[in-house]
């Protein structure tokens, strides 16, 4: 349903009369539209065009949205002809009324002007998902990525340039509630009244049913987004137009690549993750990853992997993850398995080193505990293991024994063992860690581990 | 003045008063108001001047000036006699009990058509400033729009009006009660920009890996300086809302972000926060922290002691385009730097600050940086450690 309304009203100039002659002249309507939705916020950006007659001298614009959801402070109109020949002398919110604006424009031109009409409405919103296909051998994966509008503002935005915007934008106000304000800047000396209901949806479905019927039965040819890097945010522009009716979503296809190499990453981290061992599914936002031309917006992937040669699917795990810049590692957490196993054992427990007090109470000493662990890869997979230890203290040694992979230390207290393992196999190390308490503390010296 | 509305200001003269009566008798001309000027230059009042053409007769006149339905603030009113101030004398000024309302004895020493110019504060008419900047693609400059917002719910209608500000031209405007306008008073193209990324350790999370599924942004902002090479540095520019566009490159733009500014005297910055960059990542980890004993007590208790402290910032740079990231670390109480392998400015005696320029992303991946320092920090008392600024 138009919503949004515009009329424009010539003041004819009368000289011998007091009062102004209002004409009403056109009612133009949108040539173009182009919508920039963010993800981040509750906020899209409309610029729509329109062909305005105008008269030589003082012209009014009347631009009234009632139930939308446009923030009127952001109302903007600019002349895209004969800038120089027209001004927009101001935007008044006139009394009483609401949702309505008025320009009075002084024009020096007689005809057709093309203007630009900007501003910002609230309820149009996107999301990125995706779906991810592993091979059987879980080598590779298809990715696919959706992005899905939603429109919910109140207005039908038909044959509309759809462009979204990937990234983080500060803003101080919901454009909602600016939308639902009695003033548009409130009142002097008054806090803004709080939000009240959202706008209500008249929409009829009947209607609203044809035009989506109607777009199914076009020709269904998958449409490209074209990506860009805008400052910190990444612009996506959808091939042609689009038209959501309110209420309606759309899903679209934003990339599709086969086979990206994955890693089958598993981790075991004790304090994070209790004792089971996780899922995760990894690869690279970069080239050879058949990736990594911009970055990925977060969403949703649900995770499958191919079963047979009938094409037969088998659902893996999902995961959300965050934004993924180009070049990053993607990790997505597919949850506890038990078809891993990764078994820490204390082995031996011993203390040694005391130190005494003045007073002969114990006042420093070691503990050195002997661990063994083993890795067992029931999968007939190719797998990648983490496993993290945490001490607790800072003040610590370690010597390691058996196969332990690469090894490192994370941070004062953490290290980590990085281990590959074959399809069905079985690795085992071991390690002794020494930890000083008290007065041992003292005699502690950093070793680069 | 408008007879429309019941919240108005009447203005009445009394003439030929030869006694005080028990009811005042309010009637004869009612003096319409001429020009008015609405003066927004102090943010906390607004000025309202009016001039309006009194018929005076020879001798004591008595003027009375009443309002309904506004809020005026009576100690405010002033009155000053336009054409001729040394025959035209303002004796003395009564207030009425109960009513809004003043009484005004002029005398004159003829018969005048005296214009005189009424002042006085009104309450709920105000002004916003707010500021819309498009940034060119590149990020260089900004073209700087400010809006002047006037807002009316004093009560009182203003047919026509000089809208003054303490800079730039008047508007001419009528405004009615209730009534928002928005105008366009300031327009400043290319003004250049410094974009600044900032990462405060006291204030953003160290590891983000330990974050589930959460981005750390970096904050970004624009900087503007109030200085004529910036065509601005005329006049201060006021506190107010500024959202900031940016030109995509097909002659369009996009929302980049909005903040609210202070007011920026000449010669200071404008920082405008406009969002967070996920495309600079940095991961900081404390790698050492131990005790090194000083001092004992008889008892044996540590009651002095230094540390040995290690942290290490990496800092990826996954954009296309260089950056200059502000680093700010902190270190509380007294300390010694051993090394440190980036340069620093010491803000204050725990705030250290590094200018770190990120070269930008390439075919091998990230730029990648490391700030590795190594401090001690001396002469602790168990207890009674100096507050160790927030963390993760």
């Amino acid at each position: 349903m138009k919503r949004i309304a515009i009329v424009l009203l010539i003041i004819v100039a009368t000289t011998d009369v007091g009062r102004a002659k209002v004409d009403l002249v056109t009612l133009p309507s949108r040539d173009t539209v182009q919508l920039t939705i963010y993800n981040s916020a509750d906020m899209t950006l409309v610029r729509e065009s329109r062909a305005l007659t105008l008269k030589n001298g003082e012209n009014k614009l009347q631009f009234s949205w009632a139930n939308t959801l446009i923030d009127p402070t952001s109302l903007e109109m600019l002349p895209q002809a004969n800038a120089d020949k027209i001004d927009i002398a101001d935007l008044t919110y006139p009394p009483r009324v609401r949702n309505l604006g008025l320009w009075n424009i002084e024009s020096g031109v007689n005809g057709k002007v093309p203007v630009e009409i900007t501003y910002l409405t609230s309820g149009l919103s996107w999301r990125a998902f995706y779906m991810g296909t592993l091979t059987e051998n879980e080598k590779t994966m298809q990715l696919k990525g959706y992005v899905v509008v939603t429109n919910n503002s109140g207005e039908d935005y038909e044959n509309a340039q759809t462009r979204l915007i990937v990234g983080k934008v500060h803003i101080l106000d919901q454009i909602a509630e600016l939308a639902r304000r009695q003033y548009p800047y409130g009142r002097p000396g008054q806090v803004p009244p709080p939000p009240a209901m959202p706008a209500p949806q008249e929409e009829s479905r009947s209607r609203a049913r044809v035009t989506m019927e109607k777009l199914a039965t076009m020709p269904s040819i998958a449409k490209e987004v074209k990506k860009e890097g805008l400052s910190e945010y990444f612009l996506y522009t959808i091939e042609g137009t689009e038209t959501i009716p309110n209420g309606w979503s759309k899903r679209l296809l934003s990339f599709n690549v086969d086979q990206v190499p994955v890693i089958n990453l598993y981790k075991y981290e004790e304090e994070r993750y209790g004792p089971s061992v996780v899922r995760f599914l990894s690869f690279k936002n970069d080239k050879e990853h058949k990736l990594g031309e911009t970055p990925i917006p977060g969403g949703m992937l649900k995770v499958y992997r191919g079963v047979g040669d009938q094409g037969h699917l088998s659902y893996t795990g999902q995961s959300s993850f965050k934004y993924i810049p180009v070049d990053e590692d993607v990790e997505l957490n597919l949850g506890p398995v038990a078809n891993l196993v990764v078994e820490p054992k204390l082995m031996d427990f011993k203390t040694e080193n005391y130190r005494f007090d003045r007073r002969d109470n114990v006042s420093g000493w070691d503990e050195i505990r002997t661990f063994k662990i083993e890795v067992r890869n029931t999968r007939d997979i190719n797998v990648k293991v983490e496993i993290k230890r945490n001490f607790n203290t800072q003040y610590w040694d370690i010597d390691n024994n058996g196969d332990f992979g690469s090894f490192e230390k994370v941070d004062l207290d953490t290290i980590k063992f990085t281990l590959d393992l074959q399809p069905r196999s079985t690795k085992k190390f071991g390690y002794i860690l020494r930890t000083y308490h008290g007065v041992r503390q003292e005699d502690w010296t950093s070793t680069e581990q | 003045m408008n007879s429309k509305r019941n919240t108005i200001m009447a203005m009445v003269l009394v003439v030929g008063v030869a006694a005080i009566a028990e009811a005042r008798i309010k009637l004869v001309a009612l003096p319409e108001r001429a020009a008015t000027v609405i003066r927004l230059d102090n943010p906390r009042a607004t000025l309202i001047e009016e001039e309006r053409v009194l018929t005076l007769q020879e001798g004591l006149n008595k003027v009375d000036f009443s309002w309904k339905g506004v809020s005026i603030d009576a100690d405010s009113i002033r009155l000053r006699t336009l054409d001729h101030p040394d025959k035209v004398t303002l004796l003395s000024v009564s207030y009425p009990p109960n009513e809004a309302a003043l009484v005004w004895d002029i005398s004159s020493d003829s018969d005048y058509a005296e214009t005189v110019r009424i002042s006085y504060l009104l309450s709920n008419i105000d002004r916003l400033i707010t500021y819309k900047a498009v940034a060119d693609k590149a990020e260089t400059f900004v073209d700087l729009k400010s809006y002047l917002v006037l807002r009316n719910f004093s009560g009182e209608d203003f047919d026509k009006a000089r809208v003054l500000l303490d800079y730039g031209e008047a508007f001419e405007q009528g405004i009615a009660h209730e009534e928002t306008k928005q105008m366009l008073f300031l327009k400043s193209p290319k003004v250049p920009i410094t974009k600044v990324w900032k990462f405060d350790a006291a204030k953003l999370p160290w590891d983000p890996e330990k974050l589930e599924n959460q981005n750390v942004g970096i904050p970004v902002s624009y900087r503007i300086v109030n200085e004529t090479k910036s065509s601005l540095g005329e006049f201060s520019l006021w506190g107010g809302k500024a959202r900031l566009f940016q030109d995509d490159g097909h002659e369009s733009t996009i929302f980049l972000g909005e903040d609210v500014t202070g007011l920026v005297p000449v010669g200071e910055k404008m920082e405008l926060y406009i969002g967070d960059s996920r495309d600079i990542v940095v991961t900081q980890r404390k790698m050492q922290d131990t005790r090194v004993v000083t001092h004992k007590n008889n008892r044996g208790d540590v009651v002095l002691y230094d540390t040995n402290e290690q942290i290490t910032a990496k800092i990826e740079n996954f954009k296309d385009s260089s950056a200059m990231l502000t680093m700010i670390q902190h270190i509380p109480g007294q300390w010694d730097m051993e090394s440190c392998n980036m340069k620093y400015e010491k803000k204050d005696s725990n705030t250290l600050e590094f200018e770190i320029q990120l070269p930008a992303r390439t075919q091998a991946g990230p730029a990648v940086k490391e700030l590795k320092m190594t401090y001690h920090r001396r002469h602790l008392r168990p207890g009674r450690e100096p507050q160790t600024p927030v963390r993760r």
